[in-house]
């Protein structure tokens, strides 16, 4: 359709979560003027939220980089790219020389595009000579990642969201997906109010809730309590799927021993949760023809996420709920290309498609494309890059569209290590919390100005297509990461990113038959196979385990890695606000902030009346790690015990709060549980002083 | 109707809450006007989102117009017209210092218009809180304070076995449940052919059937007492004189369609009639001829009674569901029909009062006795009422078929002042105008459609020779533009366009309202705006000399 | 089943109306309230068609194929129905649709010029206090669309059809702007809106 109110519309894919809508931007005099919904976008069926759909104007905010920043004299200088390229170079070199290459590492990004992505680790791997590359999936889904991979094979969704559609029942456990993922919320919803009975598992009443069969609000911490005694439940009550057990699985023996232990009284002691209710909920999910989970960063950002995703995939394995429609397990990706960046190898440990570096045969076949020698040893972790940095041992890093110093936890870390580092790079397309410790800032530039793909939550390869062209003498991502390659000495022969998938798609089986042409306005489910046909529900030939069984996994509930206590009596759970985005960097630069303008605590009515705390009061709050303040709203949306907060505005920083405790399997930080202490913050008392218990 | 807010209403009534409307009701009725706070309490009690609630209370008349210690409503229905050329709302409005809708502002009086309050016998009917004055010097009293309930005449049967005038004694329940099974009731009402009585027409067997077949948990009859039709009272009177006759037609409705509810909405214009229904279900639980296990049969039925808030278009079945609801009472597309997806988007049999109240009939004495009560004729009997014109007005149960001249004349007792009958508006505002010199069409269906009139719900109102037919189709108009429900274009807009036509001092262009009533016909989505052209047709047929025509 | 549009025989699913008949066989009918996001409602109906065998005219969103229908997208009484219908709805704005919504499409597609339609039209009333969405009341169809958007799409249910007959409207909440309602911003109403009635403020004209 043309519109003679704009001059131009492009087809993209939107670069806020991990739904990956499909939009048209409209754009006139060198602006986004508007962006609607493609009628046909496969995931978002011609809708969309108010971050893809309004906030885009961040991409023309003055205080986009528009040209590179030196540090010099204490402060940072504007610089020609010949002289950001040479300094990037002659210290790069430099420290290789001095220190050997695993002095240095590379941060991709969960934001960038899969040819980014795939070349900044192929700029560490290769132009470097390091295997030090992650990305920001580290401390969101890198438990779903390790846990499905372990459990049924691929790291990926088992279904695609039209799964919601057909399912006759659901659990949503940790996620909040009317405010993370809005268009997936909005179709959860609908589904519910055709019938679709719902249980949702969170600390806090969320909204989708008030549409399920059944909420259950586990204490922060337990949910693997709570699967455990879901799966109880199933196996007592002949819930399960023998013969898809039998024929599909192996270590159910040992799962049920373990089970024996979780019954609903146990579990209720561990969680909080009714026994009835846990009873309640495994019917609905058992007795149902067909029924999916979904899970968020409430599942992934605990001690024991990773386990918690394998305990998932035992329910939904115990019950045959796999490998049709309407019966998936749905992981809910929180960026846009979460699940890319990792595809396509940005991880220490692996090359595209989790192959793994000391493989052999992988690691040659990538030696054999780039032409240069390639390491086999397994490179640092984002949190253990930053250890490396405090330790000396990491001379120099280079992150590229991310802000770990406001995002990443234990937040005093993370600047200790930025600040002990001799070379730091930053590639972004604002100054953020973290480019203050940068010897070089290179402007790049937003998915609204670049070429590529994302891969959203379900798998799908999508094409991403500029409408814009990046400010001032920023420059694309591509073309930044392509040319300080080849400053550096390794040229990656790609002419556009086009040819970059080309080259994955060749090294890379699972993706054999992707091309951005087959991608096209449908996009691609991987695994693609080399004729182009590609992969909604997996699976179906069978688990790509030894011996093609997907496997149980016996883990016992272990406690998180913080509780309560009598100096921080109330658990911290952090999370997300439909109106932001992460750190905020480009919806605090959209009238989005007229919309939502502050961080606040959100507190039980009880906790608020011990603690002499008012709706709108300021208060402090205080972790073993750090101290905050913001406002209090209080709300029954929330267990008394519990408080919640976001983290989308720098002026709170609210994860100087979150303390070491990580995922022990992959590293994920520990976000949602940290004992806090809450208490007001005001120059004159709140209120005449009381007895106590008169509140 | 959104299939959301209905799941949304559903998943709320399964505790019994209130809707929306009636909480809108409530505030209106004891503080004479809804503020923002009523309508979260509405939303909260209903389970429907605050914007819905506020679309609601935009929506019906009772809830739009402030009312202070003492509420004066006149009514502008077509008897009165046909009475007056309503020159007693101008005398009224003159007199009490108040417009149409004002209130004084020490709340101590307020003034609002209604259509109609169904003492159409006697006008002008005036409303003075929940009292009905009405003709020779209604006015005057209201003016000085001193309203008196009107007397409303009893009602005449000229047939020998009552149908409809039988007061209801729930005999044709209990033979029923002794003698059919729900599948031969059905069979039987089929057989008798009874067409609905509501202005359709529709054959409430084979609704009946189809909601039978219908696959649904539970499934409702609602029986429809919104009797809107200006110039007819005859629901008012089955309502308020034999209530047990029309809650045994929905018992026996829920028999034989396998319905353990039923609902019966009435409007909030007849305030005697929810208390009558009320009291006559409370008599029907204490009899044992509702609730569980009726009779012993195992059988179950429970009725709720509704009132409605002020709209025409409720009595269209989709609309009225709504109204059930507590929703916006605006018309559906059908399909799907309310006997596959009706109230709470469950199987639902929706008829027409009257024709409910045939059903004891048939239960006790069966098709054939049914059939032989109209010989050569449509089956069963029909009421029909007429307005003060007449000089023996009133409420008749007659024959099908029996000439128009007859029920008009000896009947009914001719014009009253010894003026003439100059032309009938026969079934309400949506009915052909017959002219005098087609008086003796038989009454019944198909001779009324074919002179483009209709049997409808029997409503008749006579206009004599002073009747200005220019004045009458603006009057027609006025009330089919405010009544639309504003859910189809046509209507919406066209109805407001062609009451401008009439409302203006200059001529009506003809060609143009042919083009209007042509796009009102074929475009409406329901009888409403499909129907208004049927008297401006008539007229244009029968007396185009006195529209102003150009 | 098949059925026959404008002579073209076309096969579709059993649960299909007219229009999705319409469109599969390549032939078309202009709309103004069907969006195929939204269940159908049914309330414009410009879509009206011949059918043969039916009494009148029938609306294509709204109606179920039978099977062997035949349809006629170009039945005189369904077209000069609909361009009266249009012309009707274009006398109830103060001002002429903007050339790029769907309602001027249409006009400009049935040939309806300035409506010859005197009378009232709708008061001109302006919200702009949210900072992306803005009503322009005047505009306002009473198509629905921006109501159904908000329920079957987005479930936010912030946005209510108003009033009746020819004062009929649309609010948000109780009807004191977007931002006192349950609205979540998602802009699908300004999306779907097909006379700028509920616009995104960056395209008002300025």
């Amino acid at each position: 359709m043309t519109d003679e109110r704009f001059d131009s519309s492009v087809s993209t894919t939107c670069g806020y979560c991990g739904v990956g809508c499909r939009l048209e931007a409209h754009v006139r005099d060198g602006r986004i003027v508007s962006i609607s919904p493609a009628l046909d976008g496969p995931a978002n069926e011609g809708h969309t939220c108010l971050k893809g759909r309004f906030a885009h104007q961040f991409s023309r905010s003055r205080d986009r980089l528009t040209a590179p920043l030196i540090r010099e004299s204490g402060g940072f200088r504007l610089a020609t790219w010949e002289e950001a390229t040479a300094r990037i170079v002659a210290e790069l070199t430099r420290i290789k020389d001095s220190y050997g290459p695993d002095a240095i590492a590379g941060l991709a990004s969960s934001r960038a595009t899969n040819e980014d992505c795939y070349a900044m680790s192929r700029l560490m791997r290769a132009t470097i000579g390091t295997n030090n590359i992650d990305n920001c999936s580290r401390v969101c889904h890198s438990p779903t990642s390790f846990a499905l991979r372990r459990s049924l094979g691929l790291s990926g969704a088992t279904g695609s969201f039209s799964d919601i559609d057909v399912a006759d029942a659901a659990i949503i456990i940790g996620a909040n997906p009317t405010e993370g993922h809005p268009v997936v919320g909005a179709r959860i919803k609908q589904a519910t109010l055709r019938g679709l009975r719902l249980v949702t598992i969170d600390p806090r009443r969320i909204e989708l809730a008030d549409y399920g069969v059944l909420h259950l609000a586990p204490r922060p911490g337990t949910n693997a309590a709570v699967m455990l005694g879901l799966c109880h439940v199933a196996a007592r009550d002949g819930l399960t799927d023998p013969s898809f057990i039998a024929e599909h699985t192996e270590g159910y023996d040992e799962l049920t021993e373990l089970l024996e232990s979780y019954s609903p009284q146990a579990v209720e002691e561990i969680t909080g949760v009714a026994a009835a209710d846990i009873e309640t909920a495994a019917h609905i999910y058992g007795e149902a023809p067909n029924a999916s989970i979904l899970w968020g960063l409430g599942v992934t950002e605990h001690k024991y996420g990773s386990e918690v995703v394998q305990l998932i995939c035992n329910l939904a394995l115990m019950t045959g709920k796999l490998r049709r429609a309407g019966s998936a397990l749905l992981p809910l990706r929180g960026q846009n290309n979460v699940q890319g960046s990792s595809d396509m190898g940005a991880l220490p440990d692996t090359y595209t498609a989790y192959r793994r570096v000391d493989d052999e045969e992988v690691a040659r076949s990538f030696e054999e494309a780039w032409g240069v020698p390639l390491s086999r040893k397994v490179g640092y972790t984002v949190p253990q890059m930053f250890d490396a940095a405090v330790a000396g041992d990491l001379r120099a890093m280079w992150i590229f569209g991310e802000d770990v110093a406001q995002t990443d936890p234990n937040t005093a870390h993370v600047i200790k290590a930025l600040e002990n580092l001799e070379f730091l790079v930053c590639q972004d397309i604002f100054e953020t919390e973290t480019t203050k410790y940068a010897d070089v800032i290179l402007p790049a530039s937003a998915f609204l100005e670049k070429s590529g793909t994302f891969i959203n939550a379900e798998r799908r390869f999508q094409l991403v297509a500029p409408a814009l062209d990046p400010p001032g003498s920023a420059k694309t991502d591509f073309e930044i990461l392509t040319s300080m390659s080849r400053a550096l000495g390794h040229e990656m022969g790609w002419e556009s990113p086009s040819d970059t998938m080309d080259e994955i798609a060749r090294l890379t089986p699972e993706y054999g038959g992707t091309s951005f042409e087959r991608i096209g306005r449908a996009g691609l489910q991987w695994p693609v196979a080399a004729d182009g046909t590609d992969s909604p529900t997996l699976y179906l030939d069978g688990f790509p385990l030894p011996g093609g069984r997907a496997r149980f996994a016996a883990l016992p509930y272990k406690a998180p890695g913080d509780s309560a206590d009598a100096e921080f009596p109330l658990i911290l759970i952090t999370g997300r606000r439909l109106q932001h985005y992460n750190a905020g960097t480009m919806t605090r630069r959209t009238a989005n902030i007229e919309l939502v303008d502050r961080e606040w605590l959100e507190i039980h009515p009880d906790d608020a009346a011990k603690l002499w705390v008012e709706n709108g009061d300021l208060v402090s709050v205080r972790s073993r790690y750090g101290r905050i303040e913001c406002e209090a709203r209080v709300t029954d949306r929330i267990e008394a015990g519990h408080v919640f907060t976001a983290f989308h505005f720098p002026e709170v920083r609210t994860n100087l709060l979150i303390g070491p405790s990580a995922d022990v399997n992959t590293g994920c930080p520990e976000y949602k549980v940290t004992a806090v202490d809450v208490r007001p913050v005001s120059e004159q008392a709140a209120r005449t002083p009381a007895l106590a218990g008169q509140a | 109707m959104s299939r959301n807010l209905v799941e949304l209403v559903r998943r709320t009534h399964v505790r019994d809450a209130p809707t929306a409307l009636e909480v809108l009701k409530e505030a209106v009725d004891s503080r004479g006007e809804i503020t923002d706070d009523d309508r979260r309490a509405a939303a909260a009690a209903s389970g429907l989102p605050e914007a819905a609630v506020y679309g609601v209370s935009t929506f019906y008349d009772d809830l739009l117009v402030p009312r202070g210690r003492r509420h004066v409503r006149v009514c502008t229905g077509t008897a009165c017209f046909a009475a007056s050329g309503n020159a007693h709302v101008d005398e009224l409005r003159a007199k009490l210092g108040l417009e149409l809708g004002e209130r004084r502002e020490d709340r101590s009086l307020s003034l609002a218009e209604t259509v109609c309050l169904g003492f159409c016998h006697s006008s002008p009917a005036i409303r003075d809180g929940d009292l009905v004055d009405a003709g020779d010097g209604a006015l005057e009293r209201i003016i000085a304070g001193e309203t008196r309930q009107a007397v409303e005449p009893d009602w005449v049967s000229v047939l020998d076995e009552p149908v409809l005038t039988r007061p209801g004694d729930w005999s044709g329940l209990g033979a029923a449940l002794d003698a059919h099974t729900p599948e031969s009731l059905l069979a039987d009402v089929k057989a008798a052919t009874v067409r609905g009585r509501g202005g359709a027409g529709f054959p409430a067997g084979d609704k009946w059937a189809f909601a039978r077949g219908a696959p649904g948990e539970a499934k409702f009859i609602v029986a429809n007492g919104d009797e809107g039709d200006p110039g007819s009272y005859i629901d008012k009177y089955l309502m308020e004189r034999n209530p047990a006759l029309v809650l045994e037609g929905m018992a026996l409705a829920g028999y034989a369609v396998g319905a353990e509810h039923g609902f019966i909405l009435t409007r909030s214009e007849y305030p005697l009639s929810k208390p009558a229904l009320e009291q006559a279900v409370a008599e029907g639980h204490e009899r044992g001829m509702l609730g569980d296990d009726i009779n012993g049969s195992g059988f179950c039925f429970d009725i709720t009674v509704l009132e409605g808030a002020g709209s025409y278009v409720v009595g269209e079945e989709t609309a009225l569901l709504a109204c059930v609801e507590g929703l916006r009472g605006t018309v559906s597309a059908r399909p799907p029909f309310p006997a596959v997806r009706g109230l709470y988007g469950l199987p639902t049999v929706v008829n027409n009062t009257e024709t409910l109240a045939n059903i004891p009939f048939i239960a006790r004495f069966g098709a054939e006795g049914y059939l032989a009560l109209s010989p050569g004729a449509s089956s069963g009997s029909k009421m029909v009422c007429f307005n003060e014109r007449f000089a023996r007005p009133g409420v008749y149960e007659v024959r099908f078929g029996t000439p128009i001249r007859e029920l008009c004349e000896e009947l009914a007792g001719g014009m009253r002042d010894g003026r003439s009958i100059k032309a009938l508006q026969i079934g309400g505002p949506l009915g052909g105008i017959l002219p005098a010199s087609q008086l003796d069409t038989p009454f019944d269906f198909d001779e009324l459609a074919a002179l483009g009139c209709m049997v409808g719900h029997g409503g008749i109102v006579g206009f004599d020779d002073r009747t200005d037919m220019r004045a009458l189709a603006r009057h027609l108009l006025r009330f089919g533009a405010h009544e639309s429900c504003g859910k189809c274009f046509p209507c919406r807009i066209g109805l407001r366009r062609a009451h401008d036509m009439f409302d203006s001092v200059a001529p009506v262009d003809r060609a143009r309202l042919e083009e209007l009533l042509e796009a009102l016909e074929v475009g409406s989505l329901c009888a409403h705006g499909g129907g208004m052209p049927a008297p401006i047709r008539s007229l244009l047929a029968h007396f185009p000399d006195e529209l102003g025509l150009r | 089943m098949e059925v026959t549009v404008d002579g073209r025989a076309v096969e579709v699913e059993p649960d299909a109306t007219i229009l999705t008949a319409i469109r599969a066989a390549g032939s078309d009918v202009p709309t103004l309230c069907f969006d195929e996001r939204q269940a159908p409602f049914g309330a414009c109906r410009v879509c009206l068609v011949g059918v043969e065998g039916a009494r009148m005219p029938l609306p294509a969103c709204t109606t179920p194929c039978r099977e062997a229908m035949v349809i006629d997208t170009r039945d005189e009484t369904s077209r000069r129905v609909a361009t009266a219908i249009v012309e009707l709805v274009l006398s109830e704005l103060p001002a002429a649709p903007e050339p790029h919504t769907e309602l001027a499409t249409i006009a400009r597609a049935l040939d309806v010029g300035t409506p010859r339609w005197p009378g009232q039209t709708h008061d001109v009333d302006h919200d702009s206090r949210h900072p992306y969405l803005a009503f322009q009341h005047e505009l306002c169809i009473s198509c629905g669309r921006c109501v159904r958007a908000c329920d079957e799409v987005q479930g936010a249910f912030a946005l209510t059809a108003t009033g009746r007959g020819f004062a009929a409207n649309i609010a948000a909440g109780l009807d004191k702007g977007f931002r006192e309602s349950s609205c979540v911003s998602c802009g699908a109403c300004a999306d779907t809106c097909p006379t700028d009635a509920i616009t995104e403020i960056t395209l008002l004209p300025l």
